[in-house]
């Protein structure tokens, strides 16, 4: 929560320091573009007037101050002001408003503002400089022109302007904070869900869904919802596994147990050694059992650096030459059409030959005798087939995708127990082949395939 | 029975499982020793005396693996065999990367065992004394390495290249009982348990070319451990 907390905060500032600079940087460009060097002028110009006026009553006085403004007046420009006010506001000599608020201000330099309500001295701006001469001011500068009142507007604009910009951060760091946190909590609550043992939750991801791409929030949703795909497909898995275990286990267990009983109460030495054997063999499929499932749950977390390029060609080749005798053995027909172009591909070949080993397995235990195996690479739309097809009864179209999804359930007429399993595990590998399994006809008999992408 | 007695030293943590190996060894004539720990068995191994190493993969002090690495890395050539519970391909493959002269997975058969520790050793030996042969005889069986031809009572036979080499494998273990997954291993490379009778079918089918048209009997099944290229029975 406290990191929540100071995350989203972190989040506001950013966006008030963001709209701030990009403000900042956009107002000083501003203002270096209109600004001139008028008004600047007119305070060197205003300061300077003003040392010399002082100085000059400081020498001769009052009189000599009048005598001095009089001279520097020029009557034509009504703008300047020359004036000595006194402290009343009223104006005692020099030209310039009749009377001025200046009076009652401090002696300043140089400051531009209104300075009467006096006639235009009420309508402009004026830049001025007040001193004090004993219980007087003395007060010069120049109403501004057109000019520089434009650009005093356009520096007040700007002022303003930052002003607002600051707000507007405020106001966008909030709206953006609001929205992370807003979105972030969605992805939060997913996972609280979750971790609470509802598997099935996942964020709502129109966004993504509507325009395709997504921002990162979409891919962070997306993502999430992937991993939690996979991890219900695993937690289901893992109870079909474990339910299939036991499943599994019992009838084999049980034959092992009635086996061993018989061998117990066997009197006679030469069948009780047969007994034993056949103990001997359970107990091997028990552990044949146990293998297979560990297999399982491993192929789906091998890391991919176990994968490594093999010569599918070769592979294809290895196990036909292992399988052709064991088929025809059994009193079927053994074929194998391998495409020689196929390229090199990113395989766990020892997996990949386990997983078609036992596709070969349900096919000899289905097929039944005078049939035919065929054993086939074949390469289509960058995608490697690696498929077995026999001659059996095959699996109804609408049993198929049951079929994959929980082999071993629906095969009521499987005579040797982990048959399922074995189906499981070639489903397993195709999956860390980043591949699938297909079922199709073979009209009649099944196309069992493990599809594997050619490239990636 | 082995001519000099073999030491063999048992790294395994479960009492019960070094007992049973322990016993069932000394039975088979070796001398054994054993010990609990990676760690001493490590400093045990150190001292070479050691004709094989069988050690567990999952050891207190040190695992397995660690242990068998230190002891390659201190220069000691002691055959290992690891043995252990992780049994899927990609464990026994590491097992084999790591330095380990066999891999054998818990539960095991003791025929499955003792045939691997004989093959072991055969290897061994021969890597002593004879070097590289180019021939190899069994009884009336004549088999070239060289040209990779058959031939038994001066008759050739026809073999296939795998068969060549699963007869090839038999007879460098001739009068020794080789089992069907050590067969796996060796000639196909694979490490897993396909399940159906694939080795025996492939056997059979070297029988036939072996034995037919003669007398006596040469690969013999030994039941629930494997097979035995012999001309005794």
């Amino acid at each position: 929560m406290k990191l929540r907390l100071t995350f989203t905060t972190r989040i506001a500032l950013l966006a008030i320091a963001l709209a701030l600079t990009s403000n900042i940087v956009l107002v000083a460009f501003v203002w270096k573009l209109v600004h001139d060097d008028a008004i600047a002028a007119l305070r060197r110009d205003t300061i300077a007037e003003s040392d010399a006026l002082v100085a000059v009553y400081r020498t001769g006085g009052l009189a000599a101050l009048q005598r001095t403004i009089a001279e520097r007046r020029t009557p034509a420009d009504p703008a300047h002001i020359l004036a000595v006010i006194a402290p009343d506001g009223r104006r005692v000599a020099g030209s310039g408003p009749d009377f001025a608020h200046v009076a009652a201000l401090q002696p300043t330099l140089f400051e531009i503002g209104r300075m009467s309500d006096w006639q235009l001295w009420a309508e402009r701006e004026a830049g001025y400089a007040v001193r004090r001469i004993d219980a007087n001011r003395l007060v010069s500068g120049r109403l501004l022109d057109d000019w520089e009142q434009e650009q005093r507007g356009i520096e007040r604009a700007l002022l303003a302007a930052m002003a607002l910009s600051l707000a507007l951060g405020i106001g966008g760091g909030l709206v953006v904070t609001r929205y992370v946190g807003r979105r972030l909590n969605s992805v939060a609550d997913v996972i609280e869900g979750v971790a609470s043992g509802d598997l099935s939750r996942r964020v709502s991801n129109a966004a993504a869904d509507m325009v395709g791409s997504g921002d990162a929030f979409d891919r962070l949703a997306t993502r999430l919802n992937a991993m939690l795909d996979k991890t219900e497909r695993l937690m289901t898995e893992l109870r079909i596994v474990t339910d299939g275990l036991a499943h599994d286990l019992r009838s084999p267990l049980a034959r092992l147990r009635a086996k061993a009983e018989a061998a117990v109460l066997q009197a006679e030495p030469a069948q009780r050694e047969a007994a034993m054997g056949g103990l001997l063999i359970e107990t091997d499929l028990v552990m044949r059992i146990l293998s297979t499932m560990i297999e399982i749950t491993r192929a789906e977390s091998v890391p991919r650096d176990r994968l490594a390029p093999v010569d599918p060609v070769a592979l294809m080749e290895e196990i036909a030459e292992l399988y052709a005798p064991v088929v025809e053995d059994a009193g079927m027909r053994f074929e194998a059409v391998i495409d020689r172009g196929a390229p090199r591909l990113v395989l766990h070949r020892e997996l990949l030959t386990q997983a078609l080993a036992n596709l070969i397995d349900n096919a000899l235990r289905h097929a039944g005798e005078g049939g035919a195996i065929t054993l086939r690479l074949a390469l289509a739309d960058g995608e490697a087939r690696f498929q077995v097809e026999d001659r059996g009864p095959g699996i109804a179209e609408a049993d198929r995708a049951q079929a994959l999804r929980r082999f071993g359930r629906l095969d009521a007429a499987r005579s040797l127990p982990g048959a399922g399993l074995g189906m499981a595990l070639v489903e397993a590998v195709a999956r860390l082949h980043g591949g699938r399994v297909e079922l199709g006809d073979n009209a009649p008999g099944l196309v069992a395939a493990v599809v594997v992408p050619v490239s990636g | 029975m082995p001519p000099v007695t073999r030491k063999i030293l048992i790294v395994e943590d479960d009492a019960s499982t070094a007992a049973y190996l322990a016993k069932g060894l000394s039975e088979g004539g070796y001398t054994v020793e054993t010990c609990g720990d990676g760690r001493d068995g490590l400093f045990l191994a150190s001292e070479g005396i050691f004709d094989l190493i069988i050690a567990d993969r999952m050891l207190p002090g040190l695992n397995g693996l660690a242990m068998l690495g230190a002891i390659r890395a201190a220069g000691v050539r002691t055959p290992t065999m690891i043995l252990s519970a992780l049994g899927t391909v990609d464990d026994r493959i590491d097992g084999l990367n790591a330095g380990a002269d066999d891999y054998l997975v818990k539960p095991f058969s003791f025929a499955e065992l003792t045939a691997r520790i004989d093959a072991i050793f055969r290897r061994v030996d021969r890597g002593v004394s004879e070097g590289q042969p180019t021939r190899l005889s069994v009884g009336d069986l004549e088999i070239d390495l060289l040209a990779r031809t058959v031939a038994r009572g001066g008759r050739p036979i026809q073999l296939g290249a795998r068969e060549f080499n699963l007869l090839e494998y038999l007879a460098r273990h001739a009068g020794q009982v080789v089992t069907r997954t050590m067969m796996l291993e060796k000639i196909w490379n694979y490490h897993f348990d396909p399940g159906s009778n694939v080795v025996d079918v492939h056997i059979g089918r070297l029988r036939r070319k072996l034995e037919d048209g003669f007398a006596a009997p040469i690969l013999h099944t030994v039941r629930g451990a494997g097979y035995r290229l012999s001309t005794e029975v």
